[in-house]
């Protein structure tokens, strides 16, 4: 693929309420997402003919399931599973496909019923404590539930810990990550934790979930889905919306799990973004000066807080602070996480953040809009259960030209 | 010493790649997959990744590491772990360079810190199976 700068967007988004929704089916919260990216973009559902999902916390749609329900005729129905790296990669194979010619429009999907497991929402049809202790199973997972290791949040903490150990970061530059996405959601009608503030002393005196990571570090449990349709450039065109143009994307993978050795570095002193960041830019034909606001994968604050060290934004050891002045506000240098995303606004695992980036691009984002935003760079960041954090990195550029 | 019947943490699945791990620990010796052609030690055990020529072989090592970074589980995510809370999961550097994830015991967990010396203890949960765990060195 060459040229690829600018020559496929996005030209519909369909957002379901987002929240505790036990009243729908998985596959029913898909269905109505992409019934609402079509109306979203006025697009014609013939025109579609590829669909790319990812699987969502608790287990997503069933396959083909929604966009039969939607009468979408795809020939492809692809699952993709790479952790929250998963939404920029469909985007990636998506203009994989549109560029072989085996398509002309693609359909991404993210689905989950997380917060209702156990209900008859939920495929997953034990009790809720299944989602975190899900029994690990194979190579090294088998063993570490012996000792007590479930759910992603210990991988969290793990690196958080020894964050705090080399280079001094504390729980107030932390609890700076979770306030300020919590007064971006605070401004968002529809994300879930817009009416409820966030102040340091809920932060400080909240309870533990595993320490270092309090209840406040860790991304919302939540229903919901979205739909992308992405096309290319040209026939984008001639659909209502403004089109929001794929100008770059990069991925990284590290092959090492996380214990194999303390070389691994990446995988305990920041993340191994590199390759994602620096491809992504280079097809973009941008650098980052050139970004006008962010949206960065933040299951965890601490994982916000290691990507802005990863991909240069701010020096080694200096992310707390950053943070804590201030410079992921609207006025600071890095305006990010603008809805508040996976922590205050809603968990959709990497595509809450491309959905941000578009909405931003769109100038929808109403009071959290950063001026005349043209560009937005967007990460996705797979894997901490795998459990080799950061297994999986994606970069991708957005911009409005 | 508990039996299978008593206890009820999960208990590790093994498989031909963590086999001499187990039997070892069953001995109480910590056993760990070196090359013997270049000299470093792998756990789990994987084909070398340092050398041209690997020879692969388990071998006993000292049982002695450092804290490498921990957490604490105030939440219990799996029932039989209820009654532990707070608990902590920690990875140990070995002295011959693998981390390994254990328990830190004999230890409060506030007196837990990175770099703590530490050397291994080995936990009989049932007639099967010896959990590696690790106390502060003296």
């Amino acid at each position: 693929m060459s040229n690829i700068c600018g020559k496929y967007a996005f030209v519909g988004l369909g957002l379901t309420k987002q929240g505790k929704l036990p009243e729908y089916t998985v596959d029913e919260l898909a269905t109505q997402a992409i019934l609402l990216a079509l109306e979203d973009s006025g697009i014609q559902k013939q025109e579609i003919d590829g669909y790319i999902y990812q699987p969502g916390i608790g287990g997503g749609p069933t396959r083909s399931a929604p966009i039969r329900n939607a009468g979408i005729p795809a020939r492809f129905c692809w699952e993709l599973q790479t952790g929250s790296a998963s939404g920029i990669s469909t985007v990636i194979a998506a203009i994989g496909t549109m560029e072989a010619g085996l398509c002309q429009a693609c359909i991404l999907v993210h689905a989950t019923s997380a917060a209702s497991l156990g209900t008859v929402a939920s495929k997953d049809g034990g009790s809720k404590i299944t989602l975190a202790a899900r029994a690990p199973v194979g190579g090294q997972r088998s063993t570490w539930g012996a000792y007590g290791y479930f759910g992603p949040v210990a991988v969290a903490a793990w690196i958080a810990q020894r964050y705090m150990h080399l280079y001094g970061l504390t729980r107030e530059q932390m609890g700076a990550v979770a306030m300020t996405l919590r007064e971006y959601a605070n401004k968002r009608s529809d994300a879930i934790m817009y009416d409820k503030k966030l102040t340091l002393d809920d932060y400080m005196n909240t309870r533990m979930v595993v320490a270092p990571m309090c209840l406040y570090d860790c991304c919302l449990v939540n229903d919901g889905a979205v739909a992308m349709i992405i096309t290319s450039a040209e026939r984008a065109k001639y659909l209502k919306r403004d089109p929001v143009y794929v100008m770059g994307f990069g991925l990284d993978h590290s092959i090492s799990q996380i214990g194999q050795s303390p070389q691994a570095i990446w995988h305990w002193d920041g993340f191994m973004t590199r390759h994602a960041g620096k491809k992504a830019f280079e097809m973009a034909g941008i650098s980052l000066q050139d970004v006008d606001v962010a949206e960065m994968y933040d299951a965890f604050s601490i994982f916000l807080l290691s990507q802005l060290e990863s991909y240069g934004i701010c020096g080694k050891g200096e992310s707390g602070a950053f943070v804590a002045e201030g410079n992921l506000k609207l006025n600071g240098r890095w305006p990010s996480n603008t809805s508040g995303t996976g922590l205050s606004w809603a968990y959709l695992q990497g595509f809450a953040h491309i959905t941000e980036g578009i909405r931003q691009l769109r100038g929808e984002a109403g009071e959290c809009q950063v001026k005349d935003a043209e560009i937005a760079m967007v990460t996705g960041l797979g894997g901490a259960a795998e459990p080799a954090a950061g297994s999986s990195i994606a970069c991708c550029i957005l911009g409005r030209k | 010493m508990a039996t299978s019947k008593e206890y009820s943490k999960p208990l590790p699945l093994i498989d031909n790649s963590t086999k001499p791990f187990w039997e070892g620990a069953k001995r109480h010796e910590l056993m760990l997959y070196k090359c013997l052609h270049c000299g470093t030690y792998y756990y789990p055990a994987i084909h070398c990744i340092a050398c041209e020529n690997p020879k692969m072989e388990w071998v006993k090592v000292t049982g002695k590491g450092e804290v490498y970074t921990f957490c604490i589980y105030h939440s219990a995510f799996h029932p039989a772990f209820k009654e532990d809370i707070p608990y902590n999961v920690t990875w140990i550097k070995l002295l011959e360079g693998p981390l390994l994830l254990t328990n830190v015991v004999e230890c409060k967990n506030e007196e837990i810190y990175i770099g703590m010396p530490v050397e291994v203890v080995f936990d009989d949960v049932t007639d099967e199976i010896a959990l590696p765990k690790f106390k502060p060195t003296e």
